[in-house]
């Protein structure tokens, strides 16, 4: 039995049931209804390798507040099978409800324990209901969609326009069994008479929100940037912005291509770049480990590629559609050899947006990869954000060399930043050669080979991280200045670390938090002021060695005085993190909120 | 437009005396210039090995790509670059090996560009290993007790994939080869000019004498380029009489198959109609896409 977070006026709802049962469309559904009525969501999809069966669930939160992640505690659990109920069980909260079919199961046969009398039962008959409106198995999760709003006593209007508009291109029976099924769930779940203690009504007047996972926002960030060319093999969790690309491709007018393998999608985006595109590639670890010999490729012959590197548990398959964050070295490492890279870490929703542009502004500032870093967590999770500000975007392509005036051109020509003037094939009298061999100011690989030009090209390219890091995206901060607890963390731990930070700052406790936006180049002075003024530094990151923590030592030659690690998969949740720095501060917590294991505290 | 000096940097080449690549560089140079291109009008990538080494003595707006992996940034330039004619110079240990893959996908997707593949049967940059093409039994470095596999076939793979133009080049014929190479560029789709280039140093059997001692040229029988079949025939049975005699087979060289009017990769997507590049100088609307996700 879950205790009731006593934060703001919010529902969580989760939907579980095999695959295939259609249960993310059902909660992206009801999302929407939600962010349209003027609420903010945030919702998390755990599903297993499976295209059938198995177990998936989206946990769905709902709040008048601002949110900034998911939680456990579950208000309403629609079980699509029998098997959810005992999985879910745990997480129910006080006076919450499971939604059901008595085709699954029998009322009587549901072995609720210690919670028996504190949920309610709300048996609606999905199966029969589906059948009776002439549809089809899969309108099961569209029914107990309209169960929970009867329960919750929220308006079915909603959801009605959200299928009529979801169906508008497809048969208008298709729309209408969907309305009469929804409708009908409703209805059925409002005679169950369970009082449901938390009254949400549509609220007017909020702003317009948008929903949008991390991989939308960073698909968006990159057409908005000027995107001509993305390539890319299917891996999860990068997979969907191949997906919506292709989707938008025709209309956009970029070129996306699904390529036999990833080395094949990093070499031709490194071609399109060359020929002067935008371009731009995404996968996991996996399929980033074949890239690596490219990337160093786009390194030495200064060519300007955005690399998403968008992580999973490893090594090797490892757990395919889970989170973690351990490719951080990785993506600092990869490839032989010395030359520039830069990495952005965003950490939401709203900066998958902002750092997939600027990731191709700073590539081509640069003429080196950049590397976007992120996970499933931020990937394939949907929240409601302010729109994306496309006006504050902009384009800046670097240093090129003048058409009309070239003589004797030099592609890899000495420069203080280490930028050479760049001129694309058809530029007349461009003549040049980029190369993967060290290579002579001309891009020559003959005399590559001598010492003095080796070292004067590899030197010149290194320069360019100097000027990297006047480009890059600095640290953010968040919280008061002088805090109890200072956080640092990187990517999507920043979501379920200022989630905690809300519940913590309520019992008292004031916290601070690092979120390192770029972390290559490494923001050394800004982390080492950071620590140099903290009380307790609490590194989070999910990985089992603390490889950010690692990289503070390097760097700041600081011992971060605590950690959060997270390993098994799963993301972090604000209740591990809230429950951690309270033992970490020294106070005990006021109440349980989660039944989660937390991480090692050093 | 060029003259085929004109196509040559400050660097000469480095390949060994007698090596097949010089005439295929001559003959490269030729053909481009008698296309009347001029130098801003078209792009090479090159594959790492002994062919490679060719893009530091050309004179052009290309780029050395990594091993293997020539292919794929070609075709993004042939897809994004509808503006200039793209040239890929690969070799058999690269294309062939690492590039199998590679080449087999592009062979599929038909894009527009010419694929120039310097076939010596060898990996001779890296001292005479065996390569894809090494024929069967022929005892290497890597290879003492001889190559246990069957050579690829890179004719008969083309024409298996659907290519639009497959030929077979000898390097030993400079003035043939130029014709073949203007062919290939003339042909809008994907071009594959497989070129039998022996290498002096390290294959001691596959040599000009050898070859020369059984090529002939198609163009002067009665070939019929567009039978498909007869092609693929062709190529079996080309492949497979490799080690015979000069009596017992000969080899041709020529346009094997070609096939017009496919329509390319290219022709496929819309958004490869214009210049990749001229798309980014101003941020893209994306307000329509942002307001569907309210």
């Amino acid at each position: 039995m879950e205790q009731r977070a006593p934060y703001g006026n919010e529902v969580r709802i989760r939907i579980g049931g095999p695959a295939g049962f259609g249960i993310k469309a059902a909660g992206a559904t009801l999302a929407r209804v939600f962010a349209r009525a003027g609420y903010r969501t945030f919702d998390l999809t755990e599903y297993p390798s499976l295209i059938k069966g198995g177990h998936n669930t989206i946990h769905l939160r709902v709040s008048e507040d601002e949110i900034f992640s998911h939680v456990t505690p579950t208000d309403i659990l629609v079980a699509l099978d029998a098997a959810t109920i005992p999985l879910h069980l745990d997480e129910l909260t006080d006076g919450g409800a499971i939604v059901f079919d008595p085709h699954d199961i029998a009322a009587d046969a549901i072995e609720l324990g210690d919670l028996a009398g504190r949920v309610c039962l709300v048996p609606v008959p999905l199966t029969d209901i589906v059948r009776e409106v002439g549809g089809v198995r899969i309108m099961r999760n569209i029914t107990a969609l309209g169960a929970v709003l009867g329960h919750m006593g929220f308006p079915l209007e909603g959801l009605v326009d959200s299928l009529q508009r979801q169906f508008a291109h497809k048969d208008p029976s298709v729309a209408e069994q969907n309305v009469a099924a929804a409708t009908r769930g409703f209805e059925s779940a409002a005679e169950s008479h369970c009082e449901f203690p938390y009254k949400l009504a549509p609220r007017t007047g909020e702003p317009t929100r948008i929903l949008t996972d991390g991989n939308t926002a960073t698909a968006i960030g990159a057409l908005a940037g000027g995107l001509g060319f993305y390539a890319a093999y299917p891996m999860t969790p990068a997979s969907t912005v191949l997906h919506y690309l292709a989707a938008h491709a025709e209309r956009e007018g970029v070129v996306v291509k699904h390529t036999e393998d990833e080395i094949a999608a990093i070499n031709m985006c490194i071609g399109a770049a060359f020929g002067g595109t935008r371009s731009m590639c995404a996968t996991s670890g996996g399929g980033f480990s074949l890239m690596v010999e490219a990337l160093g490729f786009a390194g030495v012959s200064e060519t300007a590629i955005v690399v998403g590197l968008f992580t999973r548990p490893g090594p090797a398959t490892g757990l395919p559609t889970w989170t973690e964050q351990s490719d951080l070295r990785f993506a600092i490492h990869a490839a032989q050899g010395e030359f520039p890279r830069v990495i952005l870490a965003p950490g939401d929703q709203a900066e998958a947006f902002e750092f997939a542009w600027k990731a191709l502004n700073i590539a081509d500032q640069l003429q080196t990869p950049v590397i976007l870093l992120g996970d499933t967590y931020l990937c394939e999770n949907t929240q409601t954000v302010e729109p994306f500000d496309g006006a504050a975007v902009t384009i800046d392509r670097g240093a090129f060399q003048a058409e009309g005036s070239v003589t004797d051109y030099q592609r890899y020509a000495h420069s203080p930043t280490g930028v050479s003037l760049r001129a694309i094939p058809g530029v007349i009298g461009a003549e040049q050669l980029v190369n993967s061999y060290e290579h002579d100011e001309h891009g020559f690989g003959s005399p590559g080979e001598v010492a003095a030009t080796r070292i004067n090209q590899n030197a010149k390219r290194l320069t360019k991280m100097r000027l990297a890091a006047s480009l890059v995206p600095a640290p953010r901060e968040y919280g008061p200045r002088e805090a109890e607890l200072s956080f640092i963390v990187f990517g999507s731990t920043k979501m379920p670390v200022r989630e905690a930070m809300k519940w913590l700052e309520a019992d008292g406790i004031s916290a601070n938090m690092l979120q390192i936006t770029t972390v290559w180049p490494f923001p050394a002075q800004e982390v080492f002021e950071f620590i140099e003024r903290s009380k307790r530094t609490v590194v989070v990151e999910g990985n089992a060695t603390g490889q950010l923590e690692g990289i503070i030592r390097e760097f700041c030659m600081r011992e971060p005085g605590h950690r959060i690690n997270r390993f098994d998969g799963r993301p972090f949740s604000p209740e591990q993190i809230y429950e951690t720095a309270h033992a970490i501060a020294g106070q005990p917590v006021p109440q349980r909120v989660s039944p989660e294991a937390t991480g090692g505290d050093a | 437009m060029p003259t085929p000096e004109q196509l040559q940097t400050i660097h000469p080449p480095t390949w060994c005396p007698g090596c097949g690549n010089h005439s295929m560089w001559k003959a490269l140079r030729q053909a481009i210039s008698e296309m009347g291109w001029a130098s801003n009008e078209f792009s090479m990538v090159w594959g790492i090995g002994c062919h490679g080494n060719g893009a530091d003595f050309t004179l052009t707006q290309g780029m050395h790509a990594l091993h293997g992996r020539a292919l794929p940034p070609a075709t993004a330039l042939a897809m994004t670059r509808p503006d200039l004619h793209v040239i890929a110079e690969v070799g058999d240990g690269d294309c062939y090996g690492l590039g199998m893959g590679h080449f087999i996908h592009t062979l599929r997707r038909n894009p527009n560009m010419t694929i120039i593949a310097h076939d010596n049967q060898v990996y001779g940059l890296t001292t005479g290993q065996a390569s894809p093409t090494t024929e069967h039994l022929m005892p290497s470095v890597s290879t003492p007790g001889g190559v246990l596999e069957q050579p690829a076939n890179p004719i008969g793979l083309a024409l298996a994939e659907n290519a639009t133009f497959v030929a077979r080049g000898f390097a030993g014929d400079v003035e043939h080869l130029v014709g073949l190479y203007k062919q290939a560029f003339e042909h809008k789709g994907l071009a594959l000019v497989d070129v039998l280039q022996p290498c002096v140093t390290w294959n001691k059997l596959n040599t000009a004498a050898w070859f020369r001692d059984r090529i002939y040229k198609l163009e002067e029988t009665d070939w019929d380029a567009s039978n498909r079949s007869a092609a693929f025939d062709l190529s079996m049975a080309a492949f497979r009489e490799m080690t015979c005699t000069p009596d017992e087979c000969r080899i041709p060289i020529g346009v094997i198959y070609r096939q017009e009017g496919v329509p390319t990769y290219e022709d496929g997507i819309t958004a490869a109609s214009t210049p990749g590049w001229r798309r980014a100088s101003v941020p893209r609307d994306v307000s329509a896409l942002v307001d569907a996700l309210s």
